[in-house]
């Protein structure tokens, strides 16, 4: 994406107040309590264990910790994680 | 997370997967949009997961592409119930021998019912249908059509109108319609026509044979009225003689009528009395004690009750005693006498058939003593005097 029409569509949404991620790929995170937590827009897994996380992003990487962490589903985009999450931490997003 | 929609029926398993990039792998089989869940990371740092049977298929590049090695732990869903089950080969084949077994047997005729025949024997119409192919244990389907059955079964029975054939499961019903026949005229041996009693004939008509006498002839009683015997001397036939014979006769009557006739007449005065019915036995509930009258007439009605078309073992009855009077009417002598008359011309229809009349009667005596009219009538009755008498060579 050139840094032209991510202008564009940065303008836009603030034009029409929308959400980020509806038209940039900004991953949106959904955690429900600290059982749930639901990605979208991720790049893939890094690293899987039952107390450590991570998730490749468009820009850098989610970490997540916590304990009996179980992928309940994998989809081209999304995943969805189930456990007792402790932390939950954002790399490489920091200039966007 | 759930296994997805009709995953019980494409079949999923449950993986453990082997090796240093096992989150590569996971990876690729997101990207591959293949299905996986329930992802976890057992303690010998092998990774397990739940995915579609179709998917595992397509698992294997994969697998070399990542250096992974894949360990089925668990099968579920209908195509490894279907391999179980094709073990236990003896058990499948019963079910279908049975199955194959219910089939046939309800493909078979069992009952044949013939309804409506009164004169054709029910025998001879199954004995017409097995010819036609209908009898116990045959096939329904070679069973010909069922309207070109009842064509040949009507042909084949000449004295049916119409023949009906439905089938029922396993249950064939052939309805027959009798055709009328004409009814059977008796045989008769040739015969005379002879008078029955004295008489003087009033009135002769020979349908077949000859007749003898003419009318205003007196005949003794025996003697042929109307001969069976036709034709010349040459050629004598013998015939059964018919014809109608009508003739005088007389009767005599010795008639007596009581001059006191008694009659039971009601007074009106009566008294009811009500039972409840409870299948054989009965309960009084009103009207208890002694009858007040001397003589008297009961008459009974049952109210039953019925719940539809069944009549239910309970009722209401009520008796009706009613008190009766004899009432002697005394008459006159001419009234009894003619009492007396009238029966006796009724005993004369019923005695010689209701085509006899009653000419002329004579009273030939009469008196009247204790209490009673005594007549000796006679009656000349105008009858039917002809009896069949056959021809002995």
């Amino acid at each position: 994406m050139s840094r032209f029409t991510r202008k564009l569509r940065q303008w836009t949404a603030h034009l029409f107040d929308l959400p980020q991620d509806m038209l940039s790929n900004v991953p949106r995170f959904t955690m429900i309590g600290n059982r749930q937590l639901f990605v979208e827009n991720h790049r893939g897994v890094v690293h899987f264990s039952s107390e450590h996380m991570r998730l490749s992003l468009v820009t850098g990487e989610l970490e997540v910790f916590g304990r009996n962490l179980v992928i309940r589903g994998i989809w081209t985009e999304e995943v969805f994680i189930e456990g007792s999450i402790i932390e939950v931490k954002v790399h490489g997003m920091e200039d966007t | 997370m759930k296994p997805p929609a009709l995953a019980n029926w494409r079949g999923y398993v449950r993986v453990r997967i082997r090796g240093q990039y096992a989150e590569q792998l996971l990876n690729k089989l997101s990207a591959k949009q293949m299905l996986i869940w329930d992802v976890a990371r057992e303690e010998d740092n092998q990774v397990s997961f739940f995915m579609m049977l179709p998917d595992f298929f397509r698992l294997r590049p994969l697998l070399k592409e990542t250096g992974c090695r894949v360990h089925v732990e668990a099968r579920f869903g209908l195509p490894f119930s279907v391999k179980q089950v094709r073990k236990r080969t003896f058990f499948i084949s019963g079910l279908f021998l049975f199955l194959l077994g219910m089939y046939m047997l309800s493909s078979l005729i069992w009952t044949i019912d013939v309804k409506g025949n009164e004169r054709i024997s029910t025998d001879d119409v199954l004995a017409a249908a097995r010819e036609e192919g209908i009898y116990p244990f045959q096939w329904t389907f070679r069973m010909k059509k069922l309207d070109t059955l009842s064509k040949e079964l009507n042909a084949r029975l000449p004295s049916t109108s119409w023949i009906g054939v439905t089938r029922q499961g396993t249950k064939v019903v052939i309805h027959v319609v009798e055709s009328t026949v004409a009814e059977n005229r008796t045989l008769r041996n040739p015969s005379h026509l002879i008078a029955r009693t004295d008489a003087v004939v009033t009135e002769i008509i020979a349908k077949a044979g000859r007749a003898v006498v003419r009318p205003n002839t007196r005949v003794k009683k025996g003697s042929v009225l109307i001969s069976g015997i036709v034709g010349s001397a040459q050629a004598q036939q013998a015939v059964p003689a018919k014809g109608v014979v009508r003739g005088l006769v007389w009767h005599e009557y010795e008639i007596s009528s009581p001059l006191i006739s008694k009659q039971k007449v009601l007074t009106g005065e009566f008294t009811e009395r009500h039972y409840v019915q409870l299948g054989e036995r009965r309960l009084q509930v009103s009207g208890f004690g002694d009858i007040p009258y001397a003589q008297y007439e009961v008459t009974t009605d049952v109210a039953a009750t019925s719940w539809g078309r069944v009549s239910l073992p309970f009722g209401w009855i009520t008796e009706k005693i009613a008190e009766v009077q004899l009432v002697a009417e005394e008459r006159s002598e001419q009234a009894a006498m003619q009492e007396g008359l009238k029966q006796a011309r009724f005993d004369i229809v019923a005695k010689n058939g209701p085509d006899a009349r009653v000419k002329t009667e004579k009273i030939l005596h009469q008196k009247s003593e204790n209490g009673k009219v005594k007549l000796k009538v006679l009656f000349e009755v105008e009858q039917s005097i002809a009896v069949e008498q056959p021809i002995i060579h």
